[in-house]
Order: C-alpha cells, then structure tokens, then sequence
C-alpha cells in the first residue's frame, strides 16, 4: 500500500534521514525503532508533508505521489496520532472527531454525523458519550477520540508517535486491542517507539533507524531483543557503560529527610552518598523530577529537611546552594538550561561573581575559567563564541555538566532524564561524565525514566510510584525487573 | 591567552569579510539616513544641529534607561517619561530651597524610587511588566496633578545661572551628559556582575533560576538603574527649559521606545547593548529633524514614528518565526 523508497532529508549540515526505504503493506503493522534523534521524526515529517523530502519518492497504492502540506496528506489518506494530542479540552468528543474535517458542510446534518463518529468510536471497540468533555477523559481515552477523528476521515496509513509514552498499563492494553482491530480493518500502521516490549508484542515487521540510515529492517520472526537493542545502540548493551570504579565508603554525603511536594511527592527519605550515582526511578509523572527540583528549590511550596555533609541546605536558599556546589540540570534544557547567549556565557553562568571584585568582573578571569571548563568536558574552546543553542544536544548537555565543576569543593548534581534528545554516540560519553563526577566526590541524584539507563548506571536505584518510594536496590541487586513491576504495578502500594 | 583572543579576532573577521544581511542592511540605512540628512539645507547650520543634539540627548538618556528594563526582559516600561516629569519638578522645588547638589539627589533618588517600586512588584510577584508601568504612568500623572494642581514649577531668577547649559566643546551639554551615560550604561552592563545577569535573566528567566542567579534583585536593580537614568533626562528637562511640568514627559518616553526598537535591542529581551541604543536614538531623531526642516508638520512626525516602529515590529516578528 505505502511504499517509502531511498528517502533522504538534511537539514544544513545535519543528514537528519539517509536512504531511507520502507514498505507497509494493509494489515501490517511495522514498527519504526530508534534512539532520539535516529530520523524517527524526520521519516513522520516527511509523511505528513510538513517538510519536503530531498532525494527518495513516496509511493501510495503503486503511484508516487508528492505531499506538499499535512492537507494533501490528510486527503491522500495518510494520518498521525502524534506525542501531543490536537484535541480541544473545552469541546466535546463528537466536536473533537469533527473538528478541522474538509468534508464538513458549514451547515451539517448532526444526525449523520453523529451515526459516523459513534460507529468510529464502536470500531475501536469503546463506548464514551459523544458529548462528554474531553478535558474530562483521562490520556489513554484521548488518544482513542484521536484516532476515531481520524477513522472519519478514512486514513489508510496510520502513524502512531509513541503512543504508549504516558499511558497506564491498563491503558495501553487497550492501545494494543485497538490497534488488532485496526489491523484486521486492514489499515496500516507505522508505530514508532522505543518500548521494545511494544514491537515484539504488536508489530508484524521492524525498521531501525539510526543516526538517519535504516541499519535493519525484519519481520518480526527473523529477530530478537538483544539483536534489536544492538542495532539501535550500534554496539552491544555492555559497552555504553562505563565500569564502576570502587570508591571506597562514603558516608558522606546528602540526606533527604520527609520531603513533601503537596500533590508530587509524599515523605520521602533518602541518602544519597558521595561518589555514587544513586537514581530515582519512575514513570513520567511518578514525581522522581520533582524531588530534585526541590531540592534545588526551585518548588516554593515544599518541605522537609535537607543535610549535605553534616550542615543542613536549607530548600530554596540560593545563596547556600551556589556555595555549596548544588548544581541542578534539568530534562528541559531549551528553557531551564541554556541561556541564548554563546558558550562562554552560558558555562559561566553561575559562577560570575567569583571572578568579579567589588562587583565589577574580569573577563581575562573569566575567559581563562571558562577555557578550562571546556577542557575538562571536551567541549572545544573555538566554539566558545558560538551560539550555544547552535551545539548538538549531546555538547549541550556537557556544557550544563560543566557549570557543576566552577566550585571550590566537589558538591552536589542533581540531574533530570541525563540523556534525553542526546544522540547515541554522545549518550556513552554523558555516562562516563556521570562517573567522573563520581569519581571526583559529587554526589550524583538523578532521575531517569528510561530503565535501561537506570540499570546500567546507577549503583543505588530508588523505585517511586506516585509519589511515594517503594523500595531501594543497592549495586547488586539492581534489576530490571523488578524495578519494572515497583514502578509500573508495586505490590502493596496504594495508590495516592 | 593567545588563542583566545586570536578566536575573538577571528569572529570579528569573520563577520567583516562575510558580513550577514542584517549587518548589511543596518549599516545600509544608516548610511543612507547620513545622506539623506547631508542633502537637506541647514541640516549642517549650527542652529539646527544644536536642536538636534538635544534633542537627542533627552530621548537618549530616557532609552539607555529603557534598555535596562528591555534587556532584562521586561520589554518596555511606559512609565518612564512620567518619571522624568517627576524628577524634573523634584528637582526645580528642591533647587529653589536647597541648592543645585541637593536638587540633583533628589531627582536621582525619586526616580530611581518610583521605578523601583515598579521593579519590586515585577520582580517579587513576576506581575507583567508592561500593565504595571501603564499603571504606575497613571498613578504618577494622577498624583502629580493632585499635588500640582497642573501648574509649571519655575526655577527661581537668582538660580537660573548655576544651571548646566551652554556648550562644551561646541556640544550642548546635555549631549555631552548623553554621551557620558552611554558609556556608563555600557560599563554596568559589560562590567558588573549585575549586568551579566541581566544578560542571562532577559535570556532565560527559567534558566537564571535553576542556575541559582538572583532574579529578583536583579530586576528590582534593573528598575533602579532605570529610575536613576530618567532622573538624570529629568534634571537635563529642567536645566534647558528653566520650569518643569508633567507635560515634559508626554513625547520623549514614545521616543525612546522607538529608538530601543530600532537599535535592535530583542524585545524578549537577552541581548542588546547601549551602543546599539545609541545608534537608534540617532536614527529616529535624524529622521525626525529632517522632517522638521523640510516643513513637515508635527502629526506628520508622529505618523512617521509610529510607522518606523511598527515596521521594526513586523520585520522582527518575521526573524524570529525564522
């Protein structure tokens, strides 16, 4: 039906998608893999004619055809259920699945409209008011009032960006029942993602990209787990970590005691020891952020108490933060980190008055600080008068790394998601920066809702479900697993 | 060292030889507004640069203050001009009481008071900074009426002498004075840690507070540094004029809008320099003054200035969807 072939697609200098070439037929359900920044979104972009493609040609039923604006892609039939909904909360589901539709007439017979939405909606095997609220329906439902608006439109080729990402369990058991109907509607289905589970359990066949290429492609048969995982990471599992290095005890360190974010985060203790990169895991919205940010003080409402070495860091005092060398970074880096300054600016950031006397600075001081800085992370010093949101996301996060180390004393990183929109190459090289860290003295909380990084890299896991903690791993007894079960499911929670 | 600053001297090479079109475009106009202004009669008479020049000047130190408040990403503040007003009648009632020393304090520090009030609800409770230099404007013009009951305050006869006027260098003072502020205003910014913070607040507010940066005192300060600078266009007001009175204000704090805009200072704020303001105040008043001497009446200069800052907003909405 859909037929993809040697698709290629720069942005300046950057070759976001390379010879790229897929075939979907109806039916068929193909997953498309990949890490941040593989092409994934590009391949969608490409699809829904948001940006037009550079060499390569998209085929629909044999004729190729060419998809100058999402409009031509909606009337060729080819559709995306995209990571964040285009749904309108203040309208009602049967206004949603009409919203936006050409075929529209100003002046609609509603009951004919109405039977078309309910049979979508029954199609997908649910059964939700026509004129309930979304804003009142929880994400899980959203997506499926989404996907209806696009069945009344009849698309053929579904896209699904990631459409599990910030579902429940229960939820995306239903995801799958709807995509199995979809299936034998004969509709196909590009299902990009990065839960591996997801592919193995719902997927006919596989694509994975990588840095912009397709590296393989296979029906679903022909491969397995760790064959998957070796094409997306382009080397095996074992190599992106860097081995630990024993750093003696520590008892030393930051206590957390009773913290309390109303609405996040409830009594919540923990001791996070110098030298070791202890890891709050938990799903999106599980609360893990905003512990750190808390800690941070950048949560006015939150309480509890808060020791680093023995002398209490009171929450929200930025002064003693800044002394102290409590360094936060967030998963957000294009507003909570860099600065639209250069480089320099931005690595200086925290640390100008240090070079400053009687309030007027140094820029000698200045330039020679930041000149080391750029040595210890490997950013490289011609770029200093760069933009800063000019550098990849991988330099980026070095950069925001190295503003931990502009202190006197080895102190404290508090880090959200440490990997998130990094590339692959440069995700190892932020793993081995962690454990320098380490090995210097920080102590090292981050938060992380990616397991396989959690399990690589931590040597204290926390497992959070809604906001409360549900039990601790030490460095042995880390384990997928059963961090899955804590923070999907965990036995004996009550849910909050 | 060496490489560092051979990397600084490379970027500026860089920028010389392959020159963006922005560059281009601004050196473009500025040329094109020296020809303009070279081509029309008595634009170089003594009389008519002198009105220039000081003219310039109390726009110019009324911009330099509104770019402390651009920067730091509070975009304009509209209560500037009133400010200027104020500190101006401060300074004439002061002045015949106290003297020239005590007079000039005292429109320093009422301006820098008013604008720092304003600074304190910004910076503590993050209220929008443009409502609350509309109202603070409103409640200026509202309480100096009611304390003035509308009336010109005069510099009395025996004082008027120790007044700065005349020329220095064959420069107005108040150029001089403007020039001076200019240099100053770029020191605090280039030079002071105050100054790169607001650099990085106007840059990023999110990002300045999870770095740990004082967001509220800087822009508390930003409003103070504001003030003190409207308090100066206050004392230069009265010194040339002999009186002073709310109607100083109306005119210039439009002008200086349009002179920060045309500079290209970032309306979101981050990035800008004095020298940039500068460059602006410079444009708007040419253009401005060769209206004048062609015979163009005032709506005509108003219509123009409007028409400038709306271009300048429509071309800079357009860069940015870029």
């Amino acid at each position: 039906m859909l037929e993809v072939e040697h698709l290629a697609k720069s942005f300046g200098p950057i070759k976001a998608l390379r010879d790229v070439s897929l075939s979907l037929a109806a039916g068929h359900v193909r997953a498309v893999c990949g890490e941040n920044g593989a092409g994934k979104s590009t391949l969608m972009r490409l699809l829904m004619g948001v940006s037009r493609p550079d060499a390569g040609s998209i085929k629909l039923d044999g004729k190729s055809v060419s998809i100058g604006n999402p409009q031509e892609a909606q009337r060729l039939g080819i559709a995306l259920v995209a990571q964040e909904l285009s749904l309108a909360p203040d309208l009602s589901i049967l206004d949603n699945i009409w919203l936006g539709n050409r075929t529209v007439p100003l002046f609609h017979r509603r009951k004919e409209f109405r039977r078309r939405a309910a049979a979508a909606l029954a199609l997908l095997g649910v059964d939700f008011g026509l004129d309930t609220r979304v804003s009142r329906l929880t994400m899980g439902q959203r997506q499926i009032v989404e996907i209806a608006r696009l069945l009344v439109r009849e698309a053929r080729v579904l896209i699904l960006d990631e459409p599990t990402a910030t579902l429940s369990d229960v939820e995306i058991e239903r995801m799958m029942a709807v995509l199995r109907t979809l299936r034998a509607q004969g509709k196909g289905i590009l299902y990009v993602t990065h839960r591996l589970s997801e592919v193995f359990k719902i997927c006919d066949s596989v694509t994975v990209l990588r840095n912009g290429a397709d590296v393989g492609s296979a029906t679903i048969d022909q491969i397995d787990r760790e064959r998957l995982i070796a094409l997306m990471l382009g080397r095996s599992f074992s190599d992106m970590y860097p081995a630990v290095v024993a750093t003696g005890t520590a008892d030393q360190g930051l206590e957390i005691t009773d913290l309390e974010v109303s609405g996040h985060v409830q009594a919540f203790s923990l001791f996070a020891p110098r030298g070791r990169i202890t890891c709050i895991a938990g799903q999106v919205g599980a609360g893990a952020s905003a512990v750190t940010r808390a800690i941070a003080g950048l949560v006015p409402g939150a309480t509890g108490t808060v020791v680093l070495d023995g002398r209490p860091l009171p929450l929200g005092s930025l002064g003693q933060r800044v002394r102290r060398n409590v360094t936060f970074i967030s998963e957000d880096r294009a507003t909570e980190g860099i600065f639209d300054r250069n480089v320099l600016e931005n690595l200086v950031a925290s640390r100008v008055q240090d070079h400053a006397r009687c309030g007027l600075i140094s820029w000698l001081s200045l330039r020679r600080f930041a000149n080391r800085l750029c040595g210890e992370v490997a950013i490289d010093a011609q770029r200093l008068g760069a933009q800063a949101f000019d550098l990849s996301g991988g330099n980026q996060q070095k950069l925001l790394f190295a503003r931990a180390l502009g202190g006197q004393t080895p102190g404290v990183i508090l880090i959200n998601e440490p990997t998130r929109g990094v590339d692959v190459g440069a995700r190892a090289e932020i793993y081995r920066l962690l454990r320098e860290f380490c090995e210097r003295g920080y102590v090292l909380l981050m938060t992380s809702s990616d397991l396989e990084e959690v399990v690589g890299i931590s040597d204290v896991v926390v497992t959070l479900y809604r906001g409360k903690i549900v039990s601790t791993y030490q460095h042995s007894r880390i384990d997928m697993a059963h961090i899955l079960a804590d923070i999907t499911h965990p036995i004996g929670a009550k849910a909050a | 060292m060496v490489g560092v600053s051979s990397s600084a001297a490379r970027t500026l090479w860089l920028r010389l030889k392959a020159p963006s079109r922005l560059l281009v475009v601004r050196v473009a106009i500025m040329l094109a507004l020296a020809a303009l202004a070279l081509a029309t009669p008595s634009f170089l008479s003594a009389p008519s640069l002198t009105t220039l020049l000081t003219t310039i000047s109390f726009v110019g130190c009324l911009a330099i203050a509104m770019t402390f408040v651009t920067i730091g990403g509070n975009v304009m503040s509209f209560a500037l001009g009133a400010t200027a007003a104020v500190s101006a009648m401060v300074f004439v009632v002061v002045l015949n009481t106290a003297g020239y020393a005590s007079g000039v304090a005292a429109a320093l520090v009422a301006g820098a008071v008013i604008t720092g009030l304003q600074g304190c609800l910004i910076g503590f409770l993050r209220a929008n900074p443009i409502i609350v230099s509309i109202a603070a404007s409103v409640l200026i013009y509202g309480v100096a009426q009611r304390v003035t009951s509308n009336e010109t305050v005069h510099v009395s006869e025996t004082l008027i002498q120790s007044l700065l006027k005349g020329k220095l260098f064959g420069a107005p003072i108040e150029f001089i004075v403007f020039l001076g502020l200019t240099a100053f205003g770029q020191a605090v910014l280039s030079f002071t840690t105050f100054g790169r913070n607001l650099f990085y607040i106007g840059s990023g507010f999110r990002a300045a507070e999870a770095v740990g940066l004082p967001t509220v005192r800087t822009t508390i300060l930003a409003y103070v540094w504001a003030g003190l600078f409207a308090g100066v266009t206050g004392v230069l007001l009265a010194s040339r004029y002999n009186q002073a009175n709310m109607e100083f204000a109306l005119r210039y704090d439009y002008d200086a809008i349009a002179a920060v805009l045309v500079g290209g200072i970032a309306i979101q704020g981050g990035s800008g320099s004095m020298l940039r303001t500068f460059a602006g105040v410079a444009a708007v008043s040419t253009i401005q003054i060769v209206l004048l001497l062609h015979g163009f009446r005032e709506e005509w200069r108003l219509f123009i200035t409007g028409l400038i800052v709306l271009a300048v907003v429509v071309l800079y909405s357009k860069r940015q969807r870029q």
